[in-house]
C-alpha cells in the first residue's frame, strides 16, 4: 500500500541544509499497526509528513496505493488526504470553532458528502470512541484525552486507507495514553486502516507490531514486534 | 460547504466580527444618509428656485445680466405676441428695473422686480398686490421678503420714498407702502427686492408692455426678440455649489470607508497569522489552498454581508424617524442658498445599490487581499505556526 523508495529530505535552515532524512527505504502493507520511534530530531514528523504528501522528498519516491506523490500536483494530493489519509497530531488540532459532533462530520462534508447521509456514520464512531454524552460540546470543554478521542474519530470517520498519528499521546497522562492506544488497536481492526505513529513513548512500543527506530535522519532498526498485547 | 464553515468561524470570532459588521454597517447607513440628505437638499433648493424664480427657463432680452443693473433699463422690450397668448399657468412676465428706498434718509438700492398678476407659473405670495388693482396714484404698493425686512427694517404698513428713473431717463419718486412681508424661501428673489404689479411698474416708469424676461414652462423655440435661457444655466451657481458638496461628501464616506477596509484587512491579517495551525489542519484533512482561500474570504466577505443585514435592522428606523423630523437648515437663512425649511431624504435607489455594492465589494477585496498567502504556504509550516510570520 505505501512504499518509500530511497527516499533523503534536505532543509534549508539560514544558509545551511540540513539533511532530516537518509536514504530511507520502507514498505507498509495495508492494516498495519506500527510506530516511528526516536528521540527529538530523528526525522519521525518529517517522515510522516512525506507519508501523508504534505512535503515532499528532496531524494527517491514516496510511493501510495497507485501514485507516486512526489509527482502530484497541490490540488491532487489534498484530494488523496482527502479520500485516504487521516491525520491524527500532538496537539489534537481540532477546529475550536465546533463542536464533537462537527468536528467529526467536517472530513466527511470535504468529500462532498451530505450530513444527512452521514449522521449515523457519526453518531456510531462517537460512541465508538466514548463520547456520546459529550456530542455537542466544544473542544474548550474536553479533556486532552477527550480532545484526542475526538481527533482520533475524525481521522477514521472516513474510513481512510492510512493513518498517520504525530505524537498522539504526548500531552497525555499516563491513564489516557493506554485508553488511547487500545482505541486505536481496535479501530485498527475493525476499520483495517493502517496505523502509524511517531513516538518517543515506550509505552506505544507495547501495542505496535512494527517498530521503525530512527537516529539522526537514519533507519537504524526495522523490526516486528512481537508482545503487542490481543 | 464552505459557506457554512465560514458562517460557523465568522460566528466563533465573537466581538472582533460584532465590531467589524457594527463599523461597517455604520459606514452604510452614514453613506446612505449623506448621499439622500444632498439629495433632498438638491430637490429642495431647486424646487425653490424653480418655482420662485427660474420656472422652466427665461426668454429674456439678449445681454441681459442680472449682475449689471446699469444695463437693466436698456434691456427691455414689448413682450412678443408670441408669448403674450400663452395661458397664466404657462409663464410670468417679469420687468426688472433698478430703484432706490429712502428709508430713515439712507439711500437703499434695490430691485424694482414687477410681475404679472394672475400668473400661476411661479409660486409667489402676491396675494396683497392682486388686489391692488387701481393704477398707481399717490403711492406705489410692494411687498418685500422676510429677509429684506430684516435687512432694511420695513415692515407692513411702513411708507417710504422710493425713487427709479423711466424710459426717458427721467427721475421719479413717489412713496412706497409696504403691503405685505413674505416669506420667500429663495434669497434671489428676496434680499434687495422690492415686488411690485407688472402694470404697476410698467406704468411708473413708462414701459407699457415691456418686460424684461418671461418665465415659461419650457423651451417653446424661437421667440423674436429673445433669447431662451435654459434652466442648466439660470441654477448654474447652486448646481456648481452642489457638485462640490457631492465631492465633498464622497471624500469623507471614501475615508470612512478606508477605515472600515482597513479594520477588515486588519482583521483577516490576524486571523490568518493567529489560525495558521487550523489551516495547516484543514489542508491535511484534505482541503486545497484555494478552497482555504475561498474560506477565508466567504468569512472576511460575511462581514459586509453582516453589515448590510445591521444597516437595514438600524438604518430602517433611523431614516423613519428622520422623514417625520427633517433636518432643520433655518442656519441657512443668512446664506445664498435657496433653502429655508426642514430638509428630508431623498432616496434614489440606483445611488444606494451603488454604493452598498462598492462598499461591499471593498470588504470582499480587503478580506481576500491578506488570505492570498495562504496559496504558498505549505502545510507542514502551517502546520508548526511558522508559515506566516
Amino acid at each position: 500500500m505505501l512504499k518509500i523508495d530511497h527516499v533523503s529530505k534536505v532543509y534549508r535552515v539560514g544558509n545551511q541544509d540540513f539533511t532530516a532524512l537518509h536514504d530511507v527505504n520502507l514498505e507498509v502493507p495495508a492494516g498495519a499497526f506500527m510506530s516511528f520511534v526516536g528521540p527529538s530530531g530523528s526525522g519521525k514528523t518529517t517522515l510522516l509528513n512525506l507519508l501523508g504528501g504534505l512535503d515532499k522528498p528532496t531524494e527517491g519516491h514516496v510511493f501510495f496505493r497507485d501514485y507516486c506523490l512526489d509527482d502530484l500536483s497541490r490540488e491532487k494530493l489534498a484530494e488523496i488526504r482527502r479520500q485516504h489519509i487521516g491525520f491524527i497530531f500532538q496537539s489534537y488540532n481540532l477546529l475550536p470553532v465546533y463542536s464533537v459532533y462537527e468536528n467529526i462530520l467536517f472530513p466527511l462534508l470535504l468529500n462532498n458528502e451530505k450530513e444527512s447521509a452521514v449522521r449515523d456514520r457519526v453518531k456510531e464512531i462517537i460512541a465508538q470512541v466514548g463520547l456520546e454524552p459529550e456530542t455537542h460540546k466544544k473542544p474548550s470543554e474536553l479533556s486532552g484525552g477527550q480532545c484526542q478521542r475526538v481527533a482520533i474519530a475524525r481521522a477514521l470517520v472516513k474510513k481512510p486507507d492510512l493513518v498517520l498519528a504525530d505524537e498522539p499521546t504526548a500531552n497525555l497522562d499516563k491513564e489516557n495514553s493506554l485508553m488511547i492506544l487500545d482505541l486505536m488497536q481496535e479501530l485498527n481492526r475493525e476499520y483495517k486502516a493502517a496505523f502509524i505513529f511517531s513516538t518517543h513513548d515506550e509505552k506505544v512500543n507495547r501495542f505496535v507490531n512494527r517498530e521503525v527506530r530512527l537516529e539522526d535522519g537514519y533507519v537504524i532498526s526495522d523490526q516486528a514486534v512481537e508482545s503487542a498485547p490481543a | 460547504m464552505i459557506l457554512k464553515v465560514a458562517l460557523r468561524n465568522f460566528a466563533g470570532q465573537g466581538m472582533r466580527a460584532f465590531l467589524n459588521v457594527s463599523v461597517t454597517a455604520l459606514i452604510i447607513i452614514a453613506t446612505i444618509f449623506s448621499l439622500s440628505l444632498l439629495n433632498g437638499f438638491q430637490a429642495q433648493a431647486l424646487k425653490n428656485l424653480s418655482t420662485t424664480d427660474v420656472g422652466g427657463g427665461h426668454y429674456r432680452v439678449p445681454g441681459f445680466d442680472i449682475m449689471s443693473p446699469t444695463d437693466w433699463e436698456d434691456l427691455t422690450q414689448e413682450v412678443p405676441r408670441q408669448l403674450s397668448q400663452f395661458k397664466h399657468n404657462e409663464k410670468a412676465e417679469v420687468l426688472v428695473q433698478q430703484g432706490q428706498l429712502f428709508i430713515n434718509n439712507r439711500m437703499f438700492p434695490v430691485q424694482l422686480r414687477g410681475v404679472e398678476m394672475g400668473q400661476q407659473l411661479l409660486d409667489l405670495p402676491m396675494d396683497h398686490l392682486l388686489r391692488r388693482q387701481q393704477p398707481v396714484a399717490d403711492s406705489v404698493p410692494i411687498i418685500i421678503g422676510t429677509q429684506m425686512s430684516r435687512k432694511s427694517k420695513l415692515k407692513v404698513g411702513d411708507q417710504v420714498v422710493m425713487k427709479w428713473r423711466d424710459k426717458h431717463g427721467a427721475v421719479d419718486a413717489l412713496d412706497a407702502e409696504v403691503v405685505d412681508v413674505v416669506p420667500l424661501v429663495n434669497p434671489r428673489v428676496d434680499e434687495g427686492v422690492a415686488w411690485l404689479r407688472l402694470d404697476h411698474l410698467r406704468q411708473i416708469t413708462l414701459r407699457s408692455k415691456e418686460i424684461t424676461w418671461v418665465v415659461v414652462e419650457g423651451n417653446r423655440g424661437k421667440v423674436e426678440g429673445l433669447e431662451f435661457i435654459d434652466t442648466d444655466y439660470l441654477m448654474r451657481d447652486l448646481l456648481a455649489l452642489l457638485a462640490n458638496d457631492r465631492r465633498n461628501t464622497r471624500l469623507i464616506i471614501g475615508i470612512l470607508l478606508m477605515l472600515a477596509a482597513i479594520s477588515v484587512f486588519n482583521t483577516q491579517y490576524l486571523n490568518i497569522f493567529k489560525r495558521q495551525k487550523e489551516i495547516g489542519t484543514l489542508m491535511a484533512m484534505g482541503m486545497t489552498p484555494n478552497q482555504i482561500i475561498r474560506l477565508f474570504t466567504v468569512e472576511g466577505g460575511l462581514a459586509a454581508v453582516g453589515a448590510v443585514l445591521m444597516a437595514v435592522v438600524l438604518g430602517i428606523p433611523f431614516f423613519a424617524w428622520f422623514q417625520i423630523s427633517g433636518f432643520d437648515v433655518s442656519h441657512l437663512s443668512g446664506t445664498g442658498i435657496p433653502v429655508r425649511e426642514n430638509i428630508f431624504l431623498e432616496f434614489n435607489v440606483r445611488e444606494i445599490a451603488t454604493a452598498v455594492s462598492i462598499i461591499v465589494g471593498l470588504m470582499i477585496l480587503v478580506a481576500w487581499w491578506p488570505v492570498r498567502r495562504i496559496s504558498n504556504l505549505e502545510p507542514t509550516q502551517a502546520l508548526r505556526g511558522r508559515g506566516i510570520t
